[in-house]
C-alpha cells in the first residue's frame, strides 16, 4: 500500500522478543475495548465511563477486587491445564471436568473425616487441608491420566476424550450433590454440604492461600520447561514426535504425565473455587457455570503462547473483566451478558492480532 | 490465434512460435544477457549470461544457494529481474508471469511435482491448456498426447490415475504435459533426483530424443555430475551467483566441474584409513520387521559388523533400508530375529538405552526426525544428550554447558550458521547435516548407523560428511552405512550388502567388488548366481 512517498509491505517476522509479544498483546486489547465501544454506543452509553467503571471496580474497589483475584487464581490454574499439556502438542479441553472431580475428591476427603453434618465440626486444618489440596489435584489428575493414558497407548483424539471426560465429571457431580446424592447439602437446593468453619482456607490479605500455590506452580512450570531435562523432553515431543522418539523419549510417558499434571491443576482450580474462596465454601449449585469459565484457560493459555509466567497478566485481565463487566451491566442496566460479550470481543481480537506475532508492517520510504 | 495473452497485450509479444516450425539446430533460441537480481542483503544473481541452442542440452550447474533456483525463476517468468535482458528466438521479452513464458514456448519441470494425484494422466495435461474449457474431444486429445510421448520415448497411460504412478512417470507427465503445451524449451530442475537409477537412463535417453528432434534442454543440477556428463552438451557452472565456467562438455572431468562448483579441489576417492578390525561390535541375526503398511520390509537380515569396520548397505530407495536402520536404532518391533551388540542381546532394548550403550543414529530423514526445526542449535544438540549425566544433574540441564558443546560442534564441523542460538530451520540441508553428524559422533558411539549421510548435500558438505565417517572408522566404530550411491558404498565400506525387497543378497569385500556384480544383486541377483 503507498502513502504519499512511503510504502507499507507485510513482512515475517524471523524471532519475536518477549516485549514486542507483551506490546502486541497490549494493542490489541486497546483495539477490542474501542471495538466493543459500538455496543456502550448502541445502548447509549458513554463508553469511556463504562470502562472507567469496569477497571475501578475490578482494579481498585476492593470488593471487586478480591472477586477479581479468586477468578484470577481460578482463571490462572485452568491456564496451566491447558498450557503443560499443549507443550507437549496435545490440546485438554477437559479441564471443566478434572475441576469437578478435583473439588469432589477434596470434599470427599472431609465426608471421611465426618464434616459433612455439622458446620462446627472441629477437624484440624493442619491435616484436613492438605489432604483436601492433595486430594483435589489427584482428582484432576486422574481424569486428566484417563485421556493421557488413551491417547499414549491407543493414540485416541485427546481432544474427544477429554470432551467427553467432561460430560460424565458433570453429572457425576449432580449425583453426588443433588437429592440423595452422599454430599448433598441436608438443607437440600442441589448443593453440596458446607465445610465447617475449621475447614475455611486461611487468608492472607483476604485472598485465600491458593495464591500462593498459583503463583508458585507459574514459577515451577516455568523453571521445568526451560532447565529441566523432563521439560526438554516434553518441548521436544511437542515440536515433532518423530524427532523425540529417534532421541529416545517415550511418547506414553509424556502423554501420560503431562495430562496427570494438567489435570492435577484443574484439579486445584476445584477445590480453589469451591473450597477456599470465601463465602462459597460448597460445591455450589451453578457449578457447571464455573465450568464454563474454566476454558477461558484455554484461551489465556493461547494468549500467552503457553507461557507460564506470561498466563499471570492475561488470567488476571480475563478475571477482572469478567468481573467488572457484569457488575457494569448492572449497574448501567444493560443487556444480560455483557461480560460474556466483551470477553468474546477480547478474546477474539487477541487471537487475530497474533498474526502480528508472525509478521511485521514496514514503513519504507519509496524512492522515484 | 491460440495465445490469448500476446493477443490482448499487442507490441509487447507479437511473435509466437508455431511448434511445428522447426528451427536450425545451432541457432540460438534463449538468451539471457546480464542478468542481475538482488534480494535484501544478497545479491542472488549477478551479471548472468547464458544462451542455448536448438537441439542442445545446455546444463546449468552449481551448488545449493548458488543462485540456480533464482535464475531458473526469472527465466520462467516467476520472478523479474533488476537488470539484464531476455530474447526468445531472437525478440526481447519481458516475463510478467509464468503464462508469459508458457506461451513463449518455454516449458518447466519442477523437482516437486505439481500434478493432481486424484485426477488422470490426461486430465492433468489438459489441465492449464487453452484448449481445455473449451468443447474438447478427448479421444482427439488423448490420441495427440500419446502419439507426443511416444515420439520421445516416453511410456504413460493416459488414464492412470496420477496417485497410481512412480515419481519418473510422474516426471514423463509433467514432460509431455509441457510438452504438450508446445513447449521449444526446457527447464529441468534436479531431472534425476527422485529417480531410481533404470528410470534416470530412461529419462536420459528421452532427453537426448527431445534434442536431437530440435529442442532446447536445461537441466538445473546440483548434486549428480555424472548425468551432465552423460548427455549435455554444454555445462554453465554458478557459485555465488555468479558464473564461473562455461565449458564443453566433451572438455570437462567430473573432477574439474566439482572443483569449479565448489571454488577448491575435491577428494572425490576419499583415502580409507588402514584400522585393523577389532572384536564383533553388533551381530544381527536373522532379522526380519514390517514396513508402515504391514507388509515384510525385512526377511531375515544376518550380518555382523566388527569395530573399525565399514558395512555397506547398497540398495534402491524402498528395499528395506529404512526399516532396518530403524529396527537397529529400536524404532521399530522385530517380527523375529535377534540383535546383539557388544554380546548383549538388545533385541528388547529401548532407543533411549541404546544410544546409553553406544549406538548412534543419523537418520535419512534431517528434517522430520534427525533435528527439530523450531529449536535452537543448543536444543537440537541436547537431543543426544539431554540424558547424559555430563550434561544433566538432578534432572537439570546445564545449559551453559550445552552451549559450550554446540559452540565446539560449529568450529569443529564447520557449520555455517549465525550462532549456536539460530533455529535449526535456518540451516541449509548441508549445515544441518553437519550438526546432526557432530551432535552423533560427539557420543562417540561404537556402532555407528548412517542413513543415506549424504543424500541431497553439495559435493563440499558430502565430501565432509564421508571424512568424518571415516575418522569415526579409525576410531575403532563399527558402522553400519546406508547409501543409495553405489560409488559412495563401493568408495567407504570394508564389505558391501546390496539389499533387495529386504533380502541381504550376499556380502562381498569391497576390494573383490565388480560394480557390475553389485549392480546386479541390488537388482535381485543373488551373490552365487553372479558368480556364474
Amino acid at each position: 500500500m503507498r502513502i504519499g512517498r512511503y510504502r507499507l509491505k507485510l513482512e515475517k517476522r524471523v524471532t519475536l522478543a518477549g516485549w514486542q509479544a507483551a506490546l502486541i498483546s497490549l494493542f490489541a486489547i486497546v483495539v477490542a475495548l474501542a471495538l466493543f465501544s459500538i455496543i456502550f454506543f448502541l445502548a447509549h452509553v458513554n463508553p469511556l465511563r463504562a470502562y472507567k467503571e469496569i477497571f475501578s471496580y475490578a482494579f481498585t474497589n476492593r470488593y471487586g477486587l478480591l472477586l477479581t483475584v479468586n477468578r484470577f487464581i481460578f482463571l490462572l490454574f485452568a491456564t496451566f491445564a491447558f498450557i503443560i499439556p499443549a507443550k507437549a502438542g496435545l490440546w485438554n479441553i477437559g479441564m471443566s471436568g478434572q475441576l469437578y472431580i478435583g473439588a469432589l475428591a477434596a470434599f470427599a476427603v472431609v465426608y471421611a473425616f465426618g464434616g459433612k453434618n455439622s458446620q462446627s465440626a472441629q477437624l484440624n486444618p493442619w491435616i484436613v487441608l492438605p489432604l483436601m489440596v492433595l486430594a483435589a489435584f489427584a482428582g484432576g489428575a486422574l481424569v486428566g491420566g484417563i485421556a493421557g493414558y488413551l491417547k499414549g497407548k491407543l493414540d485416541v483424539n485427546e481432544i474427544v476424550l477429554t470432551m467427553l471426560l467432561n460430560f460424565i465429571a458433570f453429572w457425576l457431580v449432580a449425583h453426588m450433590i443433588k437429592e440423595g446424592g452422599p454430599f448433598m447439602n441436608p438443607q437440600g437446593r442441589g448443593e453440596s454440604f458446607a465445610l465447617p468453619k475449621s475447614l475455611h482456607a486461611p487468608l492472607i490479605f483476604g485472598v485465600p492461600f491458593t495464591i500462593i500455590l498459583a503463583l508458585g506452580s507459574a514459577v515451577l512450570l516455568e523453571f521445568v520447561f526451560r532447565k529441566t531435562s523432563f521439560g526438554y523432553q516434553i518441548r521436544a515431543f511437542g515440536q515433532s514426535p518423530p524427532a523425540a522418539r529417534y532421541a529416545g523419549i517415550r511418547p506414553f510417558r509424556i502423554a501420560l504425565l503431562v495430562f496427570l499434571l494438567g489435570g492435577g491443576m484443574a484439579g486445584l482450580a476445584g477445590y480453589h473455587y469451591f473450597g477456599a474462596v470465601p463465602g462459597v465454601y460448597k460445591i455450589a449449585r451453578t457449578y457447571g457455570y464455573f465450568g464454563d469459565l474454566s476454558f477461558y484457560g484455554i484461551i489465556c493459555g493461547l494468549i500467552s503462547l503457553n507461557n507460564p509466567i506470561a498466563a499471570i497478566p492475561v488470567a488476571l485481565l480475563f478475571g477482572g473483566l469478567s468481573i467488572g463487566g457484569r457488575f457494569v451491566q448492572g449497574k448501567l442496566h444493560m443487556g444480560f451478558g455483557l461480560d460474556y460479550a466483551l470477553l468474546g470481543v477480547l478474546m477474539i481480537t487477541l487471537v487475530a492480532f497474533q498474526f502480528f506475532y508472525r509478521n511485521k508492517i514496514v514503513l519504507e520510504r519509496v524512492d522515484s | 490465434m491460440r495465445n490469448v495473452l500476446s493477443a490482448r497485450k499487442g507490441e509487447d509479444m507479437p511473435f509466437v512460435p508455431d511448434p511445428q516450425q522447426r528451427f536450425r539446430p545451432g541457432e540460438v533460441i534463449l538468451e539471457m544477457r546480464n542478468i542481475t537480481k538482488r534480494f535484501p542483503g544478497v545479491v542472488a544473481n549477478r551479471r548472468i549470461t547464458f544462451d542455448l541452442r536448438a537441439g542442445e542440452i545446455h546444463a546449468i550447474l552449481g551448488e545449493n544457494g548458488a543462485g540456480k533456483t533464482t535464475l531458473m525463476s526469472i527465466l520462467f517468468g516467476m520472478l523479474q529481474p533488476d537488470e539484464g535482458e531476455i530474447y526468445v528466438y531472437g525478440k526481447k521479452v519481458t516475463f510478467r508471469s509464468p503464462l508469459d513464458a508458457i506461451n513463449m514456448g518455454i516449458g518447466m519441470v519442477h523437482q516437486h511435482r505439481k500434478l493432481v494425484s486424484a485426477h488422470t494422466v490426461l486430465e492433468n495435461i489438459i489441465l492449464g491448456h487453452p484448449r481445455a474449457g473449451k468443447v474438447l474431444n478427448l479421444k482427439e486429445v488423448e490420441e495427440e498426447v500419446v502419439a507426443l510421448a511416444e515420439k520421445y520415448g516416453f511410456r504413460i497411460d493416459p488414464r492412470a490415475r496420477v496417485w497410481q504412478l512412480s515419481e519418473g512417470e510422474k516426471q514423463a507427465v509433467e514432460i509431455v504435459k509441457a510438452l504438450y503445451r508446445g513447449a521449444r524449451i526446457l527447464i529441468l530442475d534436479e531431472p534425476t533426483s527422485a529417480l531410481t537409477p533404470q528410470e534416470t537412463e530412461h529419462l536420459l535417453e528421452s532427453i537426448v530424443t527431445m534434442a536431437r528432434s530440435g529442442l532446447g534442454v536445461v537441466p538445473f543440477i546440483t548434486h549428480k555430475l555424472p548425468m551432465v556428463l552423460a548427455v549435455s552438451d554444454r555445462v554453465t557452472v554458478l557459485r555465488r551467483g555468479e558464473v564461473v565456467a562455461r565449458l564443453e562438455t566433451k572438455d570437462v572431468t567430473e573432477q574439474l566441474l566439482a572443483e569449479k562448483m565448489v571454488g577448491r579441489p575435491v577428494l572425490f576417492d576419499l583415502k580409507k584409513p588402514d584400522v585393523p578390525l577389532g572384536r564383533p561390535v553388533l551381530r544381527v541375526e536373522n532379522v526380519s520387521t514390517l514396513n508402515d503398511k504391514g507388509l515384510p520390509a525385512l526377511k531375515g537380515a544376518s550380518f555382523e559388523i566388527r569395530e573399525g569396520e565399514i558395512l555397506g548397505i547398497a540398495g534402491v530407495s524402498g528395499n528395506g533400508q529404512r526399516e532396518l536402520a530403524e529396527v537397529l536404532a529400536g524404532l521399530r518391533k522385530l517380527t523375529g530375529g535377534r540383535i546383539y551388540f557388544d554380546g548383549r542381546d538388545i533385541t528388547q532394548a529401548s532407543v533411549l538405552d541404546r544410544w546409553k550403550m553406544g549406538i548412534g543414529y543419523i537418520p535419512a530423514e534431517r528434517k522430520d526426525v534427525g533435528s527439530i526445526g523450531e529449536f535452537t542449535l543448543v536444543e537440537n544438540v541436547l537431543m543426544n544428550f539431554y540424558f547424559d549425566p555430563s550434561m544433566v544433574q538432578h534432572g537439570i540441564i546445564d545449559y551453559a554447558k550445552a552451549l559450550r558443546l554446540t559452540k565446539e560442534l560449529i568450529i569443529e564441523f564447520g557449520v555455517s550458521t549465525p550462532g549456536p542460538e539460530a533455529k535449526a530451520k535456518t540451516l541449509s540441508g548441508g549445515n544441518l547435516q553437519k550438526i546432526i553428524l557432530a551432535r552423533v559422533m560427539a557420543r562417540r558411539p561404537r556402532l555407528l548407523i548412517a542413513a543415506l549421510p549424504t543424500q541431497g548435500l553439495d559435493i563440499g558438505a558430502m565430501e565432509f560428511v564421508r571424512k568424518k565417517i571415516l575418522e569415526a572408522k579409525a576410531h575403532g566404530a563399527a558402522i553400519l552405512l546406508i547409501s543409495e550411491d553405489l560409488d559412495e558404498v563401493m568408495s567407504l565400506s570394508d564389505r558391501i550388502a546390496p539389499i533387495y525387497e529386504g533380502e541381504i543378497m550376499g556380502i562381498i569385500p569391497a576390494d573383490e567388488a565388480k560394480k557390475e556384480v553389485i549392480g546386479a544383486m541390488m537388482a535381485g541377483s543373488r551373490v552365487e548366481e553372479t558368480q556364474q
